[in-house]
This record gives structure tokens, sequence and C-alpha cells, in this order.
């Protein structure tokens, strides 16, 4: 516990009435990494990452930013861009990100100089003078990350930050992101879509019904779990695949399945029974998928496979 | 709290709105609506003055008319020698508006007098007319009843009513009793009127920022609380900003209407018309009442502890609310209050020193509306009005605990608007 990590989290639990939303969360968050909180909807994502901003108050537990407990003053460490996301509709683009990085407490004129330079970046220069409802979703979405970035925190907390983007803010956003990370910023983030985001995490926070079930670094995480996933791409009759046994299978089109050898069944003998039934494209051998490590780890009755999408 | 973030939100608060055309509208349409009522009255008051009739007397008795005449010579004028037929021609033509044939028998029998005219005047006219007949026949009766000159004075005259006031203080005073019943009335008026209003606007803000889905990235960088404190100083200025400029054009007008009144009717009679003899000229209404100092004060405190025992709570419905529509039903317990002060109101402008309106006048939630109405017809005494707003400024206390709780818990809240007994939930967290 020598090292001061950007978030720590210990025994961090929340209710609201009866239900135990969030129940003894503990996790770091290391410098200058990203971050993925991961789980399906409903699992306490929402309410830490709350927490952690204070918007809503921890029933227990400690929560520090760069080593101090959360409170007025984390909060203008951190940009926050929370999964409702939303801007004054009528009032002016200038003066509505003036008046959110000064509440950050920033400076009027040095928000001013830093309106300017995302604007431009964005190719927004001429928006100042707008208000929200000329703009359209996809041009709000980029007021609303920059409203999140002005204030240059060196942390940044997206709650399901790639839901409703179109395809091109989505893609502005991982590049922002990973150049965020190349600065040394600290960013984390929650998704209930799994496979959206492995390529980006560094380290990930598993969480099930307001607890954590798996937290570590993600590399290591997979090599734990070992080469033991068959991608299988084929042609003609795939019925063989439902009749194999000892096996799970995640993810399965007409002519794709991934499939999870269990209990050390043999690769080539999966390999030999999909070449007796079809015609084989593609075998290869390869590290599960997040929802895989998710589902192996929490036990497949105890998932809704419907919330994982 | 941190006062530089709420200063934050009051400006926002204040600015945006103070910007916005709604607003500009009706705080320009209210100082129009008031130059047109001035402009209106000023020309009824003039318009009235020039108009004058012209009554043809035909008297058979040769005794009522040289008295009508001297009564009013504008209006009467002696047409004894002109036949009658003659008079109705006249009237047709429109060369006299009427006349009255005077017998003998209208003097000693009793016999109602009858006026031919062509029905201009309207019902003033007629009574004046009928007052001045009703006095010059009685006296007419009198003399020939040889009744002494004492008791004809006994008959002519009317005792009237003064009233002055006798303060504790033991001076005397002028009992303006009607007219400050009115500015009471009006005061507790404009109370009800601002507190409904703006505390609406409060609810609608709220509103907003939920529905905008903003307040979560506001509630990221200020304590709701703070957030709360920002939006009510902010709706507060912008109440004292409208009202004011309404009160400066009211007062800019009431000072203006008796020299401009004196102008035009200079320049259309042509001849110097001093502002004082303008003034006999307008409706009482349009001067400037003559208001005690400590009665503004007391409206300003009034006005200040009633926005804020109320404000509060008007934002805590539109933390609770999820949609404009849903607000009706949750503002019920704060507009009940506020219509019971409206009847309560209208008994107190009537008998101000009731029990009722004494007892009611220093319950925090009717006080800003009682208590400044009863200021204003009479005396309260002073312990009263501490006592009111020591009471009034403890309950702000308790109903901004009340709704901060309802409103941290609320803004966060999304989907459906909350119940009574979701909120009572909340209290309880």
């Amino acid at each position: 516990m020598s090292t001061i990590h950007p978030i720590s989290i210990r025994d961090v639990s929340k209710s609201f009435g009866k239900t135990h939303a969030v129940q003894n969360v503990s996790f770091d968050v290391p410098e200058g990494r990203i971050f993925g909180l991961l789980g399906p909807n409903g699992a306490g994502k929402t309410t830490t990452i709350r927490m952690i901003n204070y918007i809503i108050q921890r029933d227990s537990g400690s929560i520090r930013i760069r080593g101090e407990e959360v409170g007025p003053e984390s909060q203008r460490l951190i940009g926050y861009m929370p999964e409702e996301r939303g801007l004054y509709k009528k009032m002016k683009i200038g003066e509505q990100l003036i008046y959110l990085a000064r509440l950050k407490g920033m400076g009027k004129e040095e928000a001013k100089e830093r309106i300017r330079y995302w604007l431009d970046r964005f190719d927004a220069s001429d928006w100042h003078q707008k208000t929200v409802g000329e703009l359209s979703k996809g041009m709000s979405q980029k007021i609303q990350f920059i409203s999140t970035i002005l204030h240059d925190p060196d942390i940044f907390i997206f709650d399901e930050p790639f839901s409703g983007l179109d395809p091109i803010n989505s893609e502005l956003l991982k590049e922002i992101i990973l150049e965020f990370r190349s600065r040394g910023k600290t960013i984390l983030f929650s998704t209930h879509r799994m496979e959206q985001v492995e390529q980006m995490c560094d380290d990930i926070c598993l969480f099930n019904r307001g607890r954590v079930v798996l937290t570590g670094n993600l590399r290591e995480i997979k090599k734990r779990f070992g080469e033991n996933t068959v991608l299988l791409e084929y042609d003609g009759d795939g019925s063989f695949v439902d009749a194999l046994e000892g096996v799970r299978i995640n993810n399965r089109s007409t002519n794709f399945a991934e499939i999870r050898l269990l209990e050390e069944q043999d690769p080539q003998e999966l390999l030999r029974t999909a070449m007796a039934h079809a015609r084989i494209h593609k075998f290869e051998l390869v590290e599960p998928s997040l929802t895989e490590i998710f589902i192996s780890t929490v036990g497949e009755d105890q998932v809704r496979k419907e919330e994982l999408v | 709290m941190n006062w530089k973030q709420i200063r934050l939100v009051m400006g926002r608060e204040y600015i945006t709105r103070v910007k916005s055309k709604g607003f500009i509208a009706a705080t320009l349409l209210v100082p129009l609506g008031i130059v047109a009522v001035y402009g209106i009255g000023i020309f009824i008051a003039l318009w009235e003055s020039d108009v004058s009739y012209e009554i043809a007397i035909h008297d058979r008795t040769e005794v009522m008319v040289d008295s009508l005449v001297a009564l009013d010579p504008e209006l009467y004028t002696d047409f004894s020698d002109t036949p009658v037929d003659s008079l109705r021609t006249f009237v047709q033509s429109g060369a006299i508006n009427g006349f009255i044939v005077i017998e003998e028998e209208n003097i000693t029998e009793n016999r109602p007098l009858e006026m031919i005219y062509d029905g201009s005047g309207g019902l003033t006219f007629l009574s004046s007319v009928r007052d001045d007949m009703r006095d010059l026949f009685r006296e007419e009766r009198l003399r020939r009843a040889e009744v002494s000159e004492e008791i004809q004075q006994i008959f002519t005259t009317r005792i009237g009513l003064d009233s002055r006031i006798l303060t504790e203080e033991g001076e005397e005073k002028q009992d303006d009793t009607a007219f400050f019943s009115i500015i009471g009335l009006a005061m507790g008026g404009i109370i009800i009127f601002s507190i409904v209003g703006y505390g609406g606007y409060l609810t609608r803000g709220v509103i907003e920022e939920k529905t905008n889905r903003i307040i979560e990235v506001i509630a990221s960088s200020v304590k709701p609380i703070e957030l709360l404190i920002g939006k009510m100083l902010g709706v507060g200025s912008l109440a004292i900003t409208q009202i004011g400029i309404w009160l400066v054009t009211l007062l800019v007008l009431m000072a203006s209407a008796a020299p401009i009144a004196a102008l035009v009717i200079g320049m259309m009679e042509d001849r110097t018309v001093t502002t004082e003899m303008a003034q006999q000229e307008l409706p009482s209404f349009m001067m400037i009442p003559e208001i005690e100092a400590s009665l503004v004060i007391y409206f300003v405190l009034f006005f200040v502890t009633g926005y804020f025992l109320y404000s509060s709570l008007f934002a805590a419905i539109g933390a609770a609310a999820d949609s404009e529509t849903d607000t009706q039903q949750l503002a019920l317990p704060i507009t009940a209050p506020i219509m019971i002060s409206y009847f309560i109101l209208l008994q107190a402008f009537q008998n101000p020193d009731g029990m009722l309106t004494v007892v009611s006048s220093m319950v925090p939630f009717f006080a800003p509306i009682i208590m400044i109405t009863r200021l204003a017809i009479g005396e309260v005494p002073f312990w009263q009005i501490a006592l009111t707003l020591s009471l009034m400024v403890l309950t702000f206390y308790g109903t901004m605990l009340l709704s901060a709780k309802i409103y941290k818990v609320g803004i966060l809240s999304y989907g459906s608007s909350a119940k009574f007994k979701d909120i009572w939930r909340w209290l309880r967290q």
C-alpha cells in the first residue's frame, strides 16, 4: 500500500432502501492506465461511479482520490461524463461551456482559451453562439465531450461512453481516450458490452450483482485462463456444434462458433469432429473472451445472457 | 458550503432568464399596460370635462326658473317664452339636449316633473338633474309654507362624517382606512402572485435540468444544497428586478400624470392650467399615495421571507416530478396554504382586526400575505411582527432542510415522478 493510486476504493457499500446496490467493493485504478469497469446492467457500476464522483455518498467504506477521501475538492480532479448525458438546450454553447468549466474551478479567460482549442479541434469553431437545440445529436455529443475534458483533469470517468454514440464520435472518443493515456492521464470507464472495449483496457474490474468478482491486469487475467478457446469457421451443417460435450459455446452464428473447452478437453479431438461434419475454413486456439471469463468466474447459472449484450 | 459555486449558479439562473424573450416581453408588457391605463385615464378625465349639456326650462309658474339658472347657468336656460312645440324641434335638431316644463301642480300637488331629452348624458346626468329639482322644489315648498329661515336651513343641511385616528401616542391623524385597505389588498396580492409565479419558475427550472439530463454533470461539480440555494437566489433576484422595474414605471407615471394632463388641457383649451388644477380632474388611483417608509420596509421584508419560505419547496417539487404535468398533484401541499391565505386575505381586507385574521397573520405559511395586509390597514403590535418574522425564519430553516433532502435524492431519480410515499421514504433516509 505504499503507492498512492489515482482512485482507490476499499470495502464500499451502498444500499437504496432494501436494495444492496454495491457491497464491499474494493479496487485500485493505477496511474496512467485505462481501467474498465465491466458487468451486466444493474451490477452496480453506475452507483460506484457516482460515489467516486461524490454525487451520492457511500454508506460505508472509503473512496480516495489521490489519497484523499472524496469530497468537493476531489470533484475538481475528475472529468466525468455520465451515462445520462445532457446540456442546457437554450443556452449558448460558449456560455454553457464557460459555466461548466468555472464550476470545476477554472478561471473565465482560461476556460475561453481551452474552449477555442477544443472547438477548433472538433471542427466546431463557429458553434460558440449556437444553442444545443440547434445542433444535431452527433454535434451535441461532441460538446458533451468538451464539457467533460475542458478543465484538463488528470482523471477521467466515462459511464457507458459508447452507448448512443454515432460511429464517428465513437472513434473520436476512442482516439481521445488513447491520447489521454499517452499523456499520462488515468481513465476509468464502464460498459456492459465487454467485447467492444477489450482492445482498449489495461486493467479491468468485473462487477456482478453489486460485488466485484474479478479485478486485475487484463493480460494477466487472460493468460491465467489459458488458450482454451477455439474459434471455428466452417461451411455446411453446423448442428454438430450443439452436440459437443464438455464445452461452452459463447458466440454462435451460421458459419462461426466460439467454443470454450472445459475439463481439459483436447482441441485436436474437437477439430476431428468438426472435420467429419463440415468444411473447416479456420481453426484457431485463443485466450477466452471477456464474456467467457465473466461467465466462468460467476458461474453459468448466475448469468442472464441477455444482460451481456 | 462554497459560496463561489453558489454565486456561479445564481449568476447563470439570473442571466439566462433575464435575457430570455419571455422575461423581456413580460417585463415590458406590464408597464405598457400601466401606461395604457394611464393614457386612457387621462383621456377620459379630459373628455368628460369637455362635455356640457343644455336643458331648456319652460316655467309656467315663473318662480322656479331663476333659482335653477342661478344654480347651474351652463346647464339650465330660461326658455319660458318659447312654445313647447319649438322646444321639441330644438331637441330634435340638437340645439339643446332637452327641456322641462314646470307647472303649478308640480309644486303644489307633488306631480312628477317630466324631462323630454335626446337620451344623452347617462345615469349620472339624470340623477344630477333629479337632485337639483328635488332641492329647489323642496325649498320652494318650504318658502310657501312660510317656514322660518332656521328650519329651512335644517332641511338643507346634510351632516357629514369625518374620521380621524387616535394613535397610542395620543396623536390624531388622517383616517385613510379605505385607501390603505386597497394598498393592503394589493400588497398581499403581489406577494401571492410572486410566490406562485416565481416559485413556478423554480419548479420548471429544476425539471428542465432533470429532463435535459444535465443535472448529473452539474452534480459532479456542485453540492445539491449549493445548487438549490443558487437557484433560489437567482430567481429571487429576478423577481426583485422585474417587480422593481414595474414599480419604478408606476411611480414615474404617477409623478408625471398630473403635469402631462395639465399640459394637454392647457393646449386644448388655450389657457394656463396648473398641476394642482389638473390633479382635480384625474382619478385618485393615479396619484402617488403617501405611504410610510416603514410599510415599504415591511413589504420588502415579508416579500423576501415569504419567497424564501416557499421557494425551496417549489424547487423540491421540481426535483420530485419527472415532467411538468406531474407537478400539479405534488404541488398541492404548497398551493393549498396559498389558496387559503387568499381567502383569508379577502376577509382581512374587510375586517383586519378579526380573530381569524390576527391569528393567521402569525402562521408562517399565511404570514407573508396576511401580515402585510394587516400592517397596511391598521396598527399591529410590534411583538406580533417580531414573533411572526422569527417564526417565519425558523420555518424557512425547516422547509429548507426538508427541501434539500427531497432535492438531493429527487434530482437523480429519472423515469417517473415520485409519489408522496417515495418522498416520505427519501426524507427518512
